[in-house]
């Protein structure tokens, strides 16, 4: 048992800091519902970053480091499927990668776009192709969450069929979703406590009202909670932990979401304040898999049996 | 990070677990599940710490010089979590090895060692701890219990209350009053509790037989050597004690193995395919796995020789919640064993309800995230 930092997982942790770092704020009057950087995609691929798990002595875990780093972004990066789940499949294959359940295909799909690859898990196996432009149907202007998203029209009966297990595409899958689930609600929690630490009510701080406080505080033991339960289920690799992750993600992410809109009142209504960036994402998140109720049925099936 | 055990850890925790097997009766969870202060299991404790103590199980993590095998905060957590699982067969004296025995090594006088170090090594000795009074609970720092000097000696009268095992204990850690600054006005001392003057009162209670107690002192007399630290030094002391407390109790993992044992009952019942009861199993073990990272990374930051502050309180409220769902998942699908259907439930039971209220309320854990992780605003006082 070893859970502090390595010097190789510090430095890279560093790495991603100083590069990202003129992506750490929202570029003023912004009012998208979702930011993406094409230059910040460009930096992370160039650097690496999102190769480190093949590396031996960075290894998943590290991957994970760098996935919840990337998610604390207002900016959204595809990096979770891409650094997590793509070396098991094929490490080679052109991102964004996008992760679909078989059968699931009217769920919107983050990050699909014509070009982008299309990993498709189910009981048929792991299959992969190159979406093109009429397998892509463009969400529009109704998409109110904090990724690109499309939808998939088919999946092509000559898709590439790969040699690995769906359970385990699934188990990394569901790494990746806790991963960046974890840097989410990390970077939300954040930016709710600046709000309520600064706005002044009755003549004093919000965050000086205990209603807030204990929910403020309860919200960071369960963020703590995911962030640990995602490194141990990367660096176990284990099909109960990846699912308990997963779940507790999940569980998480709902259980904040609203609460911290919540507390900015009308501000955290408004697209001025950038909180939606991240409560967005974990909102499409806990939709991710099936939703709660379908990743404790599979840590159930993987604890018990 | 590496999230495994080392075989040698994991060789050291087989070890415990295979001697409580060998060496607890064969009617050991009926026994147990009355609660570590009942006066069965307060003997059986002392005659059992001793038998730890010579197999090198007691006290492992102490130093060396002192008689331990100077072991790190990973073994003393891993014995920690295997006692605990089984019932906690060292009944209150688990006390003495995880914070009176390391506060008296960084505190106490050479005589105070002398005389209490080798009791706790020989697994003979039961303490109780003489802090929260009627009209102080979570605002311990308003206790008025009064040690007054008087030439040698202190006269202590006062009142404490809720106090665990001060039905059996030999020696009271007790949190006195000696001036009137809130906090720096607290002193410590150490009273064997057949002082004349003390009068202990079994309150009856959820939680198990000879658990908790109202002790009232009258005139009682304690000679100025008893005193534990300086005048004033007290809060100061039971800071480092309770960050050893909170750590030295894994809930965590009895909570899990309540939960364990709670799906084997449904499974022989036939009534563990149902989605619902599943998939609520499965949320009791994500939140008991997440409170037990929490606590490992707190372990982790002893090992580094780190401070540890706030987050205990943090790792503490996850492991409440973890209690708390798990506690409520056995009444809701397992209620016969809060009948006499499972000692082990039945044991579990007892010990959990009592996580969010023994060694700090659980809203103190909370206060303390928002000021202290958090570090939100002060609230107004």
């Amino acid at each position: 048992m070893q859970l502090s930092l390595n010097e190789d997982q510090v430095q890279i942790l560093d790495f991603i800091d100083s590069l990202a770092k003129p992506y750490a704020t929202v570029p003023m009057h912004d009012i998208s519902f979702a930011l993406t950087s094409d230059e910040l995609d460009g930096a992370l691929v160039e650097n690496g970053f999102l190769d480190v798990m093949a590396v031996e002595e960075l290894g998943p875990v590290t991957a994970a480091l760098v996935v919840e780093r990337l998610a604390r972004l207002p900016f959204a990066v595809e990096a979770a499927a891409s650094s997590l789940v793509r070396p098991l499949i094929d490490p080679d294959l052109p991102r964004p990668l996008c992760l679909v359940q078989e059968g699931a295909l009217r769920k919107p799909v983050r990050f699909l776009k014509a070009g982008a690859t299309v990993v498709v898990v189910g009981e048929s196996g792991v299959r992969s192709f190159t979406a093109s432009e009429a397998q892509v149907r463009v969400a529009g202007d109704e998409v109110l969450y904090g990724y690109p998203v499309a939808f998939l029209n088919e999946v092509p009966g000559d898709a590439r069929v790969h040699d690995v297990a769906a359970d385990e595409v699934l188990r990394a899958w569901r790494v990746a979703l806790a991963a960046e689930a974890a840097g989410l609600l990390a970077a939300a929690l954040e930016s709710v406590k600046t709000y309520v630490s600064e706005r002044k009510q009755f003549g004093r701080p919000l965050a000086t009202f205990q209603a807030m406080r204990h929910r403020l505080a309860e919200a960071q033991v369960v963020t703590n909670g995911v962030y640990w339960l995602a490194l141990r289920a990367a660096g176990t690799g284990t099909a109960g932990d990846a699912a308990l992750a997963a779940l507790h993600a999940q569980e998480a992410a709902k259980r904040v979401g609203y609460d911290y809109h919540q507390f900015l009142g009308a501000m955290g209504m408004t697209l001025e304040h950038p909180l939606h960036l991240w409560t967005y994402r974990l909102k499409l998140l806990t939709a991710e898999l099936g939703g709660r109720g379908a990743q404790a049925l599979a840590a159930a099936d993987a604890i018990w049996g | 990070m590496n999230f495994e055990w080392t075989e040698e850890q994991q060789a050291f925790r087989r070890k415990i677990e295979d001697f409580l097997r060998a060496n607890l009766p064969a009617d050991w969870e009926a026994f147990s599940k009355h609660g570590p202060a009942s006066p069965a299991l307060t003997e059986f404790a002392r005659g059992f710490c001793r038998q730890l103590a010579e197999n090198g199980m007691l006290f492992p993590h102490w130093p060396k010089e002192v008689g331990g095998e100077g072991r790190g905060p990973w073994e003393q957590q891993i014995l920690a979590e295997v006692m605990w699982e089984f019932g906690e067969p060292r009944g209150g004296q688990y006390m003495n090895v995880n914070w009176i025995g390391p506060t008296l090594m960084k505190y106490g006088t050479e005589a105070q060692k002398a005389r209490y170090l080798p009791q706790i090594a020989n697994g003979e000795m039961l303490w109780c701890q003489g802090f929260s009074e009627p009209d102080s609970g979570s605002d311990l720092a308003s206790l008025r219990t009064r040690a007054t000097l008087d030439g040698d000696v202190y006269r202590v009268n006062g009142q404490k209350i809720w106090t665990s095992y001060a039905g059996r204990a030999d020696t009271c850690f007790l949190l006195t009053r000696t001036s009137d600054d809130r906090k720096r006005g607290i002193t410590i001392l150490l009273v064997p509790m057949d002082t004349p003057g003390i009068t202990v009162r079994q309150i009856p209670s959820l939680i198990g037989e000879g658990d908790i107690h109202e002790v009232f002192f009258d005139d009682v007399v304690v000679p100025v050597s008893q005193r534990f630290g300086e005048e004033g030094q007290a809060w100061e002391i039971i800071g480092f004690s309770l960050t050893n407390e909170r750590l030295g109790i894994p809930r965590y993992h009895l909570a899990r193995a309540a939960l364990d044992r709670a799906v084997a009952m449904l499974k022989d019942a036939g009534d563990f395919s149902l989605p619902t009861v599943r998939a609520e199993a499965a949320r009791c073990a994500a939140l008991c796995e997440a409170a037990r990272t929490a606590n490992h990374a707190i372990v982790q930051k002893r090992v580094d020789g780190l401070t540890v502050g706030p987050e205990s309180s943090s790792a503490r409220y996850a492991t409440v919640m973890a209690e708390r769902n798990v506690c409520e998942f056995i009444v809701e699908y397992v209620p016969e064993a809060l009948a006499g259907g499972s000692d082990y439930l039945q044991m579990h039971h007892q010990r959990g309800i009592v996580a969010g209220i023994a060694s700090g309320a659980a809203e103190i854990q909370l206060n303390i995230i928002a000021g202290d992780v958090l570090e939100l605003p002060r609230e107004p006082r």
